[in-house]
């Protein structure tokens, strides 16, 4: 019997390993395959306090949380900069860095490790309960493994979460829409790798041995498969994961009765197998993300999670359609003139290399109305919106938002003071539903911070039900209410158009700015979104465009800059920059 | 100070040590920055692959075929061709019923759907290698006693024939396949598809079977220096783990884009820096020089164009117009 208990003690130990992986593998997308080594961390302050000072077991596992968390802070700081291929190779680094030197080190027992943890005269206590056969252990590794759960849903699970599958899906996009990825991921691997030297440091206690090869990389495999296998992004998963690989080796040994040094290489081997086979059928896991136990023994989607459907294409039709109007040349430059500033540049220049991209420009965006950037190809207004937004930082000049200087702010930083942008490319975060897309605009959400989530669940609730809320109000104004629940995906091209003006408007900041909304899309769609940019600046929003369809920019634009090379060459309204042969000329080139 | 009281001698023999076996690492690493370069595929797989060469090679020798002219093994050289083209053939079916069909399907994520794949080829692989034959290491050596181990030195210098082998057919291959590179149509055709695959398939490159081509040629490499490494030492199921992860620090450290010699220089500088690092500091710690410096490289890596590199590289410019 307490043969089966022992496994059932593994089982969990690894589970709360796999757990805190998945919350940074699955969820945020940083791979690591050295997580094991963040488990020796935990496994041999324990062993070290334990053996040589006799400290209280649960004092020494806190203190390996603490020095884990420190060490994944920093670890990130180099992590987060890395492609993929790279963040692979720094974790396969660092663990063999981490074990290589305790491997040295005879206070730490050097190759051995440490060994007969648990024996007198320091043998484990739990809160003064002894731990001498497998089933002592079963509760204070359940309470452990309880504990790393709770925390793991509660931060995957929620807003916080929703940021961290941005990171995974596109940071630029996530930081854009004010979200401070710098802090969340350095947090997530912070969290994560104290979790780990927890769930290390009872699997060190468990075997009363702390050692570099049982942290080694089979180890960190062995977890890695798990998660993999489980479902990444799926907490649940991980659990039935945990429960059947971990399972291989009693069922090699005691039903097939493999010897020990032969079980295990077969399990091994089947773990290969399982993870190639995974990735050619079914690269989401047993349990892919967003899916229940139950909706998966009912063979039934989830809801709220549809699995990528096919979407017809339906435009949708709004009361007001004011893009028929007749366009009134007085009415604009008074509204123009008559308007107070809200932001405006001064003197900004960038080159890159070579090539000047932007060469003192000088310009002004005012409350309420709509102004355009138009220009041939490569004149340098998405880089103006990236000058603006601070997603690169201009070589002179400044950017004043109702008399502040905002120069040196990042992408998030000008987002959260009320200056939101869209993209020409979309950058829609593709495995996440539309509605979950337009959460992301909407700023000021506790969730999103962890303390709250742990201090204040009740206000965090109700912020939360606020936040979509709003988010189903962004979504209906641009009338995609009945794509909630759809994966961004698996829409059309102008269906994504309309799911980024819902996610840069539910930011509901003070300046809009939008790169070529109508760009690529079909006549039928840019009526609608012509209505919508309208609508948002007749609610006193100050909206700044970029845009090549010259009927859009006619019918929206209050006043317009004209860009060429850099440089603004003019300023006026539509038309009148249009009668100007020169200008002509140089937007539609020579005939 | 510790550095003066070590002889020349022993500086000599280090050097020579690292020249040595950085050809080796080199070779590995350029197979690797090849495959991971123009395919995009992160092969941690071709840790097994090396494994398999070295075991073939061995099986083939020793074994030979179940009946006819070769039961009682085959002559030492063409084991060890047969083998490494058998494992190229391997590491192109890896590609073309493996890598390719996940590629196709997860799209977006193919970075680490195919790294998971690769993980599972090769700790299964491995695992395979020790059920079939073992998990201790075997003595590989010529049985015709035509190829033999043999002791050499100039000055006070002493190393094998067989490290000298290693070299020549190490260097020889990374020429010849520079050569390629540069005066070939294939070469031009890889290149290519290295920078821009869709584009190289529009202008005609069929792309997948550049990408065939790729771990053909990799696993070559990879083959070479397997027989040659299972011949100097022994072959045990776990060989490949430490000269492949080094090559992947190589690799990584030349630049996965960059041309195999300069890999291949990086290969050697990457060797001699682990074994000069001897002279200072303890064997022990000597194992995992390498990847200290990798950590080091991966840091400065991505404290590229932080505001902390810039003040560091200003301060280096203005020393730099000082001087």
């Amino acid at each position: 019997m307490q043969i089966w208990i022992n496994y059932l003690d593994q089982i969990m130990i690894y589970a709360a390993l796999a757990l805190s992986l998945n919350l940074l593998l699955g969820y945020a997308g940083q791979v690591s395959v050295a997580h094991a080594a963040f488990g020796a961390i935990g496994g041999y302050t324990m062993g070290y306090y334990v053996v040589n000072n006799n400290t209280n077991m649960v004092l020494t596992i806190a203190l390996g949380a603490v020095i884990a968390f420190v060490v994944g802070g920093l670890i990130a700081l180099v992590a987060m900069r890395l492609t993929v291929d790279y963040l692979i190779l720094l974790t396969l680094a660092w663990g063999n860095v981490l074990l290589g030197v305790i491997g040295t080190m005879p206070a730490l027992g050097a190759t051995y490790g440490i060994l007969n943890i648990n024996i007198e005269p320091h043998s484990l206590k739990f809160f003064g309960l002894p731990l001498e056969k497998p089933s002592d252990w079963l509760l204070p590794i359940f309470i452990m493994l309880v504990v790393v759960y709770s925390i793991c849903w509660r931060l995957g699970e929620s807003a916080f979460g929703r940021v961290l599958k941005g990171i995974r899906e596109d940071v630029v996009a996530t930081q854009s829409l004010g979200k401070n990825t710098f802090h969340v991921q350095i947090l997530v691997f912070a969290i994560t790798s104290a979790l780990a030297a927890v769930a290390g440091a009872y699997n060190a206690a468990w075997l009363g041995l702390s050692s570099p090869a049982g942290f080694g990389f089979t180890f960190s495999l062995t977890i890695f498969a798990i998660v993999i296998f489980g479902g990444m992004g799926n907490l649940r998963g991980t659990l039935i994961g945990a429960f059947v690989l971990t399972s291989l080796d009693p069922i090699l040994r005691r039903v097939v009765k493999l010897e020990q040094d032969k079980a295990f290489l077969v399990q091994i081997m089947i773990y290969g197998v399982l993870l190639v086979v995974l990735m050619a059928l079914r690269s989401q896991g047993i349990l892919p993300e967003g899916r229940t136990i139950r909706s998966y023994l009912l063979r039934k989607n989830n809801d709220n999670r549809a699995e990528m459907v096919a979407v017809k294409d339906t435009v949708p039709t709004f009361v007001k359609r004011s893009s028929e109007a007749e366009v009134d040349q007085t009415a604009r430059h008074l509204k123009w003139d008559n308007a107070e500033i809200i932001l405006e540049a001064r003197g900004l220049s960038k080159s890159f290399g070579g090539i000047v991209a932007a060469e003192n420009l000088d310009f002004v965006l005012k409350k309420g109305t709509i102004t355009a950037l138009v220009g041939p190809n490569g004149a340098g207004k998405t880089t103006v919106f990236n000058l603006l937004t601070g997603a690169i930082r201009p070589d002179a000049g400044s950017v004043w938002l109702r008399g502040r200087d905002i120069t040196g702010l990042t992408l998030d930083g000008s987002a959260r003071v009320g200056l939101v942008r869209s993209f020409q490319d979309v950058r829609l975060f593709q495995r996440l539903t539309c509605l979950d897309n337009v959460l992301f605009g909407v700023q000021g959400q506790t969730g999103e911070k962890i303390r709250s989530l742990f201090i204040t669940p009740g206000a965090v609730k109700r912020n939360d039900s606020a936040s979509l809320d709003k988010a189903m109000e962004w979504l209906t104004f641009v009338g995609m209410q009945e794509f909630a629940h759809i994966p961004t995906g698996s829409l059309s091209y102008g269906q994504t158009k309309l799911i980024s003006l819902a996610r840069v408007l539910a930011a509901e900041s003070e300046v809009i700015l939008l790169d070529e909304p109508a760009s690529g899309i079909d006549t039928k769609w840019v009526d609608s979104m012509l209505d919508l940019v309208l609508a948002i600046s007749e609610q006193g929003r100050t909206v700044c465009i970029v845009e090549h369809n010259l009927r859009v920019v006619t019918q929206l634009a209050d006043h317009a800059y004209f860009m060429e090379l850099g440089r603004i060459t003019a300023e006026g309204t539509v038309d009148e920059l249009t009668s100007s042969p020169r200008l002509a000329q140089a937007y539609f080139g020579t005939e | 100070m510790l550095a003066l009281s070590i002889s020349r001698e022993i500086f000599a023999q280090l050097t020579a040590n690292g020249i040595f076996r950085g050809a080796s690492y080199g070779l590995i690493g350029a197979g690797f920055a090849l495959i991971l370069g123009v395919t995009g595929r992160f092969h941690f797989a071709y840790g097994f692959t090396y494994t398999l060469a070295a075991y073939l090679a061995y099986t083939l020798h020793f074994r030979g075929t179940p009946f006819g002219p070769f039961s009682n093994g085959f002559p030492f050289i063409i084991s060890g061709i047969i083998a490494v083209l058998f494992v190229a053939m391997i590491g192109m079916g890896i590609e073309k019923f493996i890598y390719r069909p996940i590629v196709k399907r997860a799209g977006a994520t193919a970075l680490l759907a195919v790294f998971v794949a690769a993980l599972g080829i090769g700790i299964s692989g491995q695992s395979l290698v020790a059920l079939l034959w073992g998990q201790q290491s075997q003595g590989f050596y010529d049985q015709g006693g035509i190829v033999k181990k043999d002791a050499w030195g100039i000055w006070k210098v002493t190393f094998e024939n067989l490290d000298v082998f290693q070299f020549l057919t190490s260097t020889s291959l990374i020429i010849a396949f520079a050569l390629v590179l540069k005066h070939t149509s294939l070469g031009r055709q890889l290149k290519a598809t290295r920078v821009n695959p869709d584009l190289a398939t529009i202008i005609g490159i069929n792309a997948d079977r550049i990408y065939l081509v790729c771990f053909g040629i990799g696993t070559l490499f990879v083959g070479v220096s397997a027989f040659w490494f299972g011949l100097q030492y022994t072959v045990s199921p776990d060989m490949g783990a430490r000269p492949v992860m080094t090559a992947f620090v190589v690799a990584f450290m030349a630049g996965t884009a960059s041309s195999p010699i300069r890999v291949f220089l990086t290969g050697i500088g990457v060797a001699l820096i682990e074994q000069w690092s001897s002279m200072f500091i303890r064997t022990q710690w000597t194992q995992i020089a390498v990847f200290i410096i990798l950590f080091i490289y991966l840091i400065a890596k991505s404290m590229n164009g932080t505001p902390l590199s810039r003040k560091i590289k200003h301060v280096v410019r203005l020393q730099g117009i000082r001087g």
